[in-house]
């Protein structure tokens, strides 16, 4: 009971002691920190993963399948299943509607041949669309030949229907990053605008340009046909807060791609019999395809429960087919995957970004550790004289290393509080420090900081002429340190860790993950405790004759 | 002095310290027995292997290991006993206990702990030694020591921390924190030596009236004026015992 008396009376009166927890805490904040942002990123990309394929994905690259609307028809009848939709996934060239020297500049893109009703049925395809009306407040404040300032003007609707009205060409929708004009702003916003040597900046908003698609289909064999081109009238562009997707992929219409590529339904005609009138024999009909059906579950339906059943559904919709002598046969080389599996390439790398993180900041542990050792040894350095006299009085060696690993143990719990503590302060308000690194100092900070340390120069003299060397130099180095702040502060005009316009996810993830905060707290107290340990031990090894005789 | 036990006793004992590279013989083959309820004062020389006498009495440290041949008077070398008890044969955690419950330490330091307050510091030795759970005795404790305190005039310093007291303040709450588990024999060494002779006086009326109630008493001191207040004085030199004489009565009752 002795040791509980000490333990505490040790933290309360010592400096050391509070240094320990200091060191402690900060270890902790740390880590907490650092994971919990990473954990945040990651659960970001999955969610937007996640909200951009749906939960279960059937594809069947370049051939697509037939049938396709049986087949969704047949899973929608499934209790797991919310809703699915068709798509054609392909690759093209994009030649976009402007560029340097007014040329167009050619992009490669990733295609997405869309069925917009449906698909917003999977996911949330509206959200997804970038350009909205203005309010009329919004209006008010554009400029006078800003094309987006008619509040009346119905972008959903044109996407939806993925044409515009003022253009009988097919609509297309693309991501955001593709136009090189959309510049992301600090707040998550774009700004549309170029300029180009020798011409005025001026603003380059997509939805009133038209773009010219190259698309290369590629026949049952595997052969290239010929390639084939098609105009489209941009009537939106979307943002999904993956890079990769938002600077890839150009949403165009089911139907006019289908068409494009000969994937629609065709008549199967006979290169050797004729009919009366001459012309080919017609044998029977080739079924439209898609290359992929996107599947949303039932809520509380896992992906791989849906899995599960629309594998099962798929292979009895293949037997069906195959029996059926009319029909055309189901492809083999169908991939039939949850969204993870899908998205593997994108949330992977994240995945190993943060176990590696995690793994260079356990090294903080050590140093945690290290510290503990140190200030501990120095305490039990300090308390030789107080172990003899505990042994004198009766102590046993158990009982002050019981004191010193108690001591441990206390400022690793303390210690790991106040971490957690601090990083929960730090991370639910990282946005809004983040926004403060992000400014340049005010005027009034660093010139106080000026002052403070002008301050510090004035008390560096007073303490010289009386003769006190420790104070004298506490305040030159509280000197030093003010006019370092105060030239970082004059000289510092923002800088951005989290650069929105390179990590596109406008906020940084401000959630504190606490099965992670939980596991950190305990690595620190157990370090901690493993710090006070060999000091411990020596303090239990004094002799406490020679302790007595220590002055 | 032979007719009754003593209560304790010490036969032959050596000790060697070693400081670097040389032995140094610190105490050789010193003897003392000391009676029960008799106040004993070791005088010697700073260096002349008193206060090393005091910690192999105290159980603090421990005699060298020699040839523990019986000699002719029945006396074994290294040999300490604490009434029937070889404290010298005792394993740690008997002489811990020995140490907390049958003596008590008076040093000239004090040696307080800064951070508890007067009252735990003398609660202290009654805590030691006992399981975490026994705290619930700990109000027998508190009782016991503040007892002790008030009667040697600390009742109004029970809170205040070692810092904030006088020299012979420390001695006398360092004295509470002896008794405070009731033992028989005081060890006390050189207990006025860092206090000014006023207040040092004062520490030898307490310990007088400790001795007069029957506590049984061994001082180390190297001033003679204070030792001549004891029943009895060995006299040791370059680690042996070169005298043991009873105190004349008179002198005793001189300096009073």
């Amino acid at each position: 009971m002795y040791q509980a008396l000490l333990v505490l009376r040790f933290l309360t009166t010592r400096i050391m002691p509070i240094i320990a927890v200091l060191a402690v805490a900060l270890c902790v904040t740390l880590v907490i920190v650092v994971v919990s942002v990473m954990t945040g990123f990651l659960e970001m990309l999955r969610d937007s993963g996640k909200r951009l394929v749906g939960d279960v994905i059937i594809h069947v690259p370049t051939v697509g399948m037939p049938y396709y609307r049986d087949l969704i028809a047949d899973i929608e009848q499934l209790p797991e299943a919310e809703a699915a939709s068709p798509l054609i996934e392909t690759l093209g060239l994009i030649k976009m509607p402007y560029g340097p020297q007014g040329k167009g500049s050619i992009e490669g893109v990733q295609v997405w041949a869309v069925e917009p009703e449906s698909l917003s049925r999977v996911l949330d395809f509206q959200k997804l669309l970038y350009w909205r009306a203005p309010s009329t407040e919004e209006a008010e404040r554009m400029a006078a030949d800003d094309p987006r300032r008619d509040p009346a003007y119905d972008y959903q609707a044109e996407a939806m229907a993925m044409s515009r009205s003022n253009s009988p060409l097919p609509g297309a929708i693309l991501g955001i990053e593709i136009s090189p004009f959309n510049h992301r702003q600090r707040d998550g916003s774009y700004r549309t605008h170029s300029h180009f040597a020798g011409q005025q900046d001026r603003a380059h908003w997509m939805p009133q340009y038209e773009v010219s698609l190259t698309l290369v289909p590629v026949t049952e064999t595997g052969s290239l046909d010929a390639q084939r081109h098609a105009q489209l009238a941009i009537v939106n562009e979307f943002q999904t807060g993956v890079f990769q997707i938002d600077s890839q992929r150009v949403m165009l219409p089911l139907e006019y791609a289908q068409s494009l590529l000969g994937l629609n339904e065709t008549k199967r005609i006979s290169e050797t019999i004729f009919d009366a009138n001459g012309k080919p024999k017609v044998l029977g009909v080739a079924p439209a395809r898609v290359t992929t059906i996107l599947i949303k579950a039932k809520k509380g339906v896992t992906p791989d429960a849906l899995l599960v059943a629309v594998k099962e559904v798929y292979k009895r919709f293949s037997q069906l087919k195959a029996e059926d002598p009319e029909a055309t046969l189901m492809p083999a080389g169908v991939e039939i995957l949850t969204w993870e599996q899908r998205m593997r390439d994108l949330i992977g790398p994240v995945e190993k970004e943060r176990g590696l993180m995690q793994v260079l900041f356990s090294l903080v542990y050590i140093v945690c550790a290290g510290l503990v050792l140190a200030i501990f040894w120095s305490i039990v350095h300090e308390k030789t004289r107080d172990i003899g006299v505990l042994r004198s009085v009766g102590a046993s060696r158990t009982g002050i290393l019981t004191i010193f690993l108690a001591y441990g143990l206390a400022i690793g719990v303390v210690g790991s509080s106040v971490g957690l503590g601090l990083a929960w302060l730090v991370i639910n308000r990282i946005n809004e420090i983040h926004s403060i690194m992000g400014e340049p100092a005010p005027l009034w900070l660093w010139v106080t900081v000026f002052a403070l340390a002008g301050c510090a120069v004035i008390g560096a003299v007073i303490s010289t002429l009386r003769d006190s060397a420790l104070f004298t130099l506490l305040w030159i180095v509280g000197a030093v340190l003010l006019t370092g702040t105060g030239v970082l502060l004059m000289n510092h005009h923002g800088f951005l860790i989290w650069d929105p316009s390179v990590y596109y996810f406008s906020r940084i993830p401000n959630h504190l993950d606490l099965t992670n905060a939980l596991m950190t707290m305990g690595f620190a107290i157990v370090f901690s405790v493993i710090g006070a340990a060999v000091p411990a031990a020596r303090a239990a090894d004094t002799d406490p004759v020679r302790s007595l005789r220590y002055e | 002095m032979s007719s009754t036990t003593p209560i304790l006793r010490a036969e032959a004992l050596s000790k060697t310290y070693r400081m670097g590279r040389v032995s140094v013989p610190v105490l050789r083959e010193a003897s003392i027995a000391v009676e029960r309820g008799e106040w004993v004062a070791v005088v010697g020389l700073s260096g002349s292997g008193k206060s090393t006498l005091l910690h192999l009495l105290g159980g603090l440290d421990r005699p060298d290991r020699v040839d523990r041949t019986t000699r002719p008077d029945g006396t074994q070398p290294g040999r300490i006993f604490f009434e029937s008890t070889e404290v010298s044969r005792l394993n740690a955690a008997g002489l811990n206990r020995y140490r907390a419950r049958s003596v008590g330490f008076v040093f000239q330091f004090y040696h307080l702990l800064p951070e508890l307050t007067v009252l735990e510091n003398a609660m202290l030795p009654a805590m030691t030694g006992r399981s975490p759970f026994a705290w619930l005795a700990a109000g027998e404790i508190r009782s016991r020591a503040k007892s002790l305190l008030e009667r040697f005039g600390l009742g109004h310093r029970l809170t205040h921390r070692p810092n904030e007291l006088s020299g012979g303040e420390r001695q006398r709450t360092a004295i509470a924190r002896a008794l405070v588990n009731g033992p028989k024999v005081l060890l006390a060494d050189e207990p006025t030596g860092n206090l000014d002779a006023k207040t040092g006086g004062g520490i030898l009326d307490v310990i007088r009236e400790l001795h007069d109630e029957g506590l049984t008493i061994l001082m180390v001191t190297h001033d003679s004026s204070i030792a001549s207040m004891a029943d009895r004085t060995v006299r040791i030199h370059d680690g042996r015992i070169v005298g043991d004489e009873p105190v004349a009565t008179d002198s005793a009752a001189a300096s009073a």
